[in-house]
């Protein structure tokens, strides 16, 4: 029951990928992944990392010629690396984009779990408790901290040397704040005296409750948050471009009624440009 | 009873002898020549929705704490038109639909102008008498861009003071004045308190005064000069052939007009535009990472996104590098424009009137200068999504500004042969353009099969009528006599009628 309501509180319903149905919730007790304990999970996570990882980060996780050292990262580093379908990388050489994980909820804390086990070190999955948090205090903090990489509407961006922002749309508030206090690939790490525990419970309140749905409240279509580019080519394309079809239509009405002159004897006067005949459907040679 | 107080008003007012003339106003019949009523048209919606939205908009910066609706925004303190530009969005009826219907009507607007002069430019429609008229056109084009500009940055929102920052240090870069403009426009040094209220004046009173002004004196022009036409059956340089104002004219027109407006309506009620709420309110210290501004603006954006840094140091004085995109480019841009009816009279040395329209292939040269200086500017307003691309190809954010860089050199190299080329070819092909005869199978007695051309059926060509000369006939009994027939008439008048 304990953990149920800390499972609860832990994956609250804001973080659908947790929340899928296939987890057992029972299962999770998950304060410190570093504590020794539920050895049956550390063992399912490390059969699980000796299949799929080991190949590139080596059986000890000790890092090889194709990968980099996973030991003493801590449980929060692995879950957002697994969680967000980065790992198992698929092409080597280019920034891991997400997807959907190849794992499960309880099979990615297994191995988040197991590497940490492996040496001391690093930070332990956060535990999110939106208890008290602020939107308005998060958007201000989103909007200083995040803003100049994510862009404000957190729909990502290109930055310079080929480096992406992704986007911020399908986030869990458990990746937030292991991205933040892990700063994974070229993102920076935030301390707590840069960003607060309690400011980055906003952010995620924030990130969670408005990033991720930029159609609340209202307007309609949202072009992928992109701004004035994506809305010039709908201005320019769908606006002008529909005005000046609708042109073609109307300006041309006139020469049409000529080709219905009496003398060609179609007799129908109030059809549109071409106003066809059968030969239409003959074929053509 | 209408006809009786009719002819009573008529007869106080006299209206009818001058009216007539202008119902009588013969518009030539091509699809082409409406383009120019969709600017006139989402100008209209501009002033209706824009009336709305000055109701409820508060045009100053006095720092003001957010109370509404939208709960991120609570309780941060941000300025009163944004504020109030928010709190019109959420909390008044039809507010959002009516702020986005604007925002679209302003980027149809200075599209429907761009497409209108890209029209008359290559057609040769700017040719004497109307070279007058061209300018007139240049700088309404202008204005709309500016006034476009003004109200994009109304909202004091993340994104659009970015936006002021970035032409406070353009009009920095001026060399010996630029300062001083700079501090003059915005009352200070950037940002200060006073543009808000200032731009408001300009961006509702000043500019639309000056619009609808120049507006009048452009159709007022066109009205003088009768419309340009294609040369076709029985037009000719000193006619005008085509349909009445009234009321053949006036029902498409009116027709255009409610269409037009809704495709604004249906824009503003199902896409969303500007959602300043998500960008929050402007504050020096904050950015967001790669902004643009609206697409009018995105050429000189992406002007300035592909320039290298080059700064120029005269004695005394340095030119920093934003001067050569955003004050030099646009400069030599319009001026340019000004100038074409004058260069290509100079070139070809034509200056006699026309009044008959050419078509693009016809004028191979200009057809090739005009779609390269084009493709220049089409290249540059690609480059203002250097990131955006970058972000949907998957590539290095480098590799898509050098190819822009190379592109907006070789794209019109390429071209201006390429187009010139067509031109010539298209003029050599006789029918190009119009549809071909259909050929027909037949299988014969015994089984085997021919080709044969098909009959040309009714309206194969388009048949043009020959125009009724309307100096010799009262309009309404010609048309009283083609209804008869059953046709629509089409007419012509003097080109020196009055
Ligand atoms: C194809 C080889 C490959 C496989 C398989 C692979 N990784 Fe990786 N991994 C990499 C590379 C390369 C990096 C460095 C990527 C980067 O920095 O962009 C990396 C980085 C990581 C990091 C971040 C290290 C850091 O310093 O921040 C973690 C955590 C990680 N991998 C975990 C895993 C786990 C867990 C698995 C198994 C589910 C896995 N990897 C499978 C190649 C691989
Ligand atoms: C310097 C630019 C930069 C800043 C500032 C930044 N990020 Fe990131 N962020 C990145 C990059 C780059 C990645 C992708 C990491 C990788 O794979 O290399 C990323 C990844 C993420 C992810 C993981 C996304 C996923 O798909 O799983 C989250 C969540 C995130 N950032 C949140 C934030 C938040 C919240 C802030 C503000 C406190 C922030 N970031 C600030 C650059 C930045």
């Amino acid at each position: 029951m304990l953990a149920l309501a800390l499972a609860a509180v832990f994956y609250a319903p804001r973080h659908p990928a947790h929340a899928s149905p296939s987890r057992p919730l029972g299962s999770a007790v998950l304060v410190d992944a570093r504590v020794p304990g539920t050895s049956a999970a550390l063992a399912q996570g490390r059969t699980l990392f000796d299949e799929n990882c080991s190949s590139c980060h080596g059986t000890q996780a000790q890092g090889s010629s194709l990968a980099p050292n996973l030991r003493g990262l801590g449980s929060a580093t692995v879950d957002l690396w697994v969680s967000s379908g980065w790992m198992p990388l698929a092409n080597p050489g280019v920034q891991p984009a997400r997807k959907p994980s190849h794992f499960t909820p309880s099979q990615t804390l297994g191995i988040a779990r197991y590497v940490a086990s492996l040496a001391p070190g690093g930070l332990a999955i956060p535990t999110v408790d939106l208890k008290g948090a602020s939107s308005a205090e998060g958007f201000s903090v989103f909007a200083l901290n995040c803003a100049p990489c994510h862009t404000i509407t957190g729909a990502g961006d290109a930055l310079s040397n080929g480096i992406v922002a992704p986007p911020l749309h399908g986030v869990t508030g458990t990746q937030i704040e292991e991205a933040v206090r892990t700063g994974p690939g070229n993102m920076p790490r935030f301390s707590t005296f840069t960003v607060s525990k309690q400011q980055l419970a906003d952010v995620v309140d924030y990130v969670t409750r408005y990033v991720e749905h930029p159609d609340s409240p209202g307007g309609g279509l949202t072009l992928g948050g992109v701004g004035p580019v994506a809305e010039g080519f709908v201005g320019l394309f769908a606006g002008v471009g529909l005005c000046v079809l609708i042109a073609l239509w109307i300006g041309d009405r006139n020469e049409s009624s000529g080709e219905s002159e009496p003398g060609h004897g179609d007799g129908s006067h109030d059809e549109g440009p071409g106003t066809e005949t059968p030969e239409r459907e003959v074929a053509h040679a | 009873m209408i006809d009786s107080l009719f002819s009573w008003i008529d007869d106080r007012v006299a209206l009818s002898r001058s009216g007539r003339h202008l119902l009588d106003k013969i518009f030539p019949d091509h699809w082409s020549f409406m383009i120019g009523e969709i600017a006139l048209y989402s100008f209209i919606v501009l002033m209706l929705t824009g009336v709305f939205l000055t109701l409820y908009f508060v045009p100053s910066s006095t720092p003001v704490v957010y109370h509404g609706v939208y709960a991120p925004l609570r309780g941060q303190t941000v300025s009163a038109a944004f504020d109030s530009t928010v709190n019109l969005s959420f909390q008044v009826r039809g507010g959002l639909l009516m702020r986005q219907m604007h925002h679209w009507a302003a980027n149809i607007f200075v599209g429907a102008i761009v497409v209108h002069m890209l029209r008359v430019f290559f057609t040769g429609a700017f040719r004497r008498p109307r070279e007058a008229n061209w300018m007139l056109g240049t700088t309404l084009l202008i204005l709309a861009i500016f006034n476009g500009f003004l109200g994009y940055s109304l909202p004091d929102d993340l994104i659009s003071g970015t936006g002021i920052r970035i032409a406070f240090s353009i009009m920095e870069s001026i060399p010996f004045v630029g300062t001083y403009l700079a501090y003059f426009l915005f009352g200070g040094s950037f940002p200060g308190t006073a543009i808000i209220p200032r731009f408001f004046i300009l961006h509702v009173l000043v500019l639309p005064l000056l619009i609808i002004g120049l507006l009048a004196g452009h159709l007022g022009m066109l009205v003088k000069h009768k419309h340009a036409q294609f040369p076709g059956k029985g037009a000719r340089d000193d006619n005008v052939v085509g349909s009445p104002l009234w009321p053949t004219y006036a029902a498409k027109a009116g027709g255009f007009f409610f269409l037009t407006t809704g495709v604004t309506a249906l824009l503003g009620a199902i896409v969303q535009i500007n959602p300043i709420w998500q960008y929050g309110q402007y504050y020096a210290y904050k950015v967001s990472y790669a902004v643009q501004p609206d697409w009018y603006m995105g050429w000189l954006d992406g002007a300035l996104r592909v320039m290298p840094s080059w700064e120029l140091n005269l004695p005394g004085h340095m030119i920093p590098t934003v001067f050569f995109p955003a004050v030099l480019l646009p400069g030599l841009t319009f001026n340019l424009i000004y100038a074409w009816p004058f260069i290509e009279a100079k070139l070809s040395g034509d200056t006699a009137e026309h009044h008959l329209l050419e078509r693009p292939r016809d004028k191979p040269l200009r057809t090739a200068i005009g779609a390269a200086v084009f493709a220049f500017y089409f290249v540059l307003f690609g480059a203002s999504a250097t990131d955006v691309l970058a972000n949907y190809l998957s590539l290095s954010l480098n590799v898509v500004l050098w190819a822009f860089r190379i592109l907006c050199i070789v794209v019109p190299i390429v071209v201006f042969p390429v187009t010139y080329k067509i031109c010539l070819e298209l003029r050599a092909t006789p029918g190009a353009g119009q549809r071909k005869r259909h050929n027909l199978v037949v299988r014969t007695a015994d089984g085997g099969y021919t080709t044969i051309a098909a009959e040309e059926y009714p309206g194969y060509v388009k048949a043009e009528l020959e125009p009724v000369a309307l100096d010799q006939v009262d309009l309404v009994s010609a048309m009283a006599a083609d209804a008869d027939q059953g046709t629509e008439g089409v007419y012509q008048i003097p080109r020196d009628y009055r």
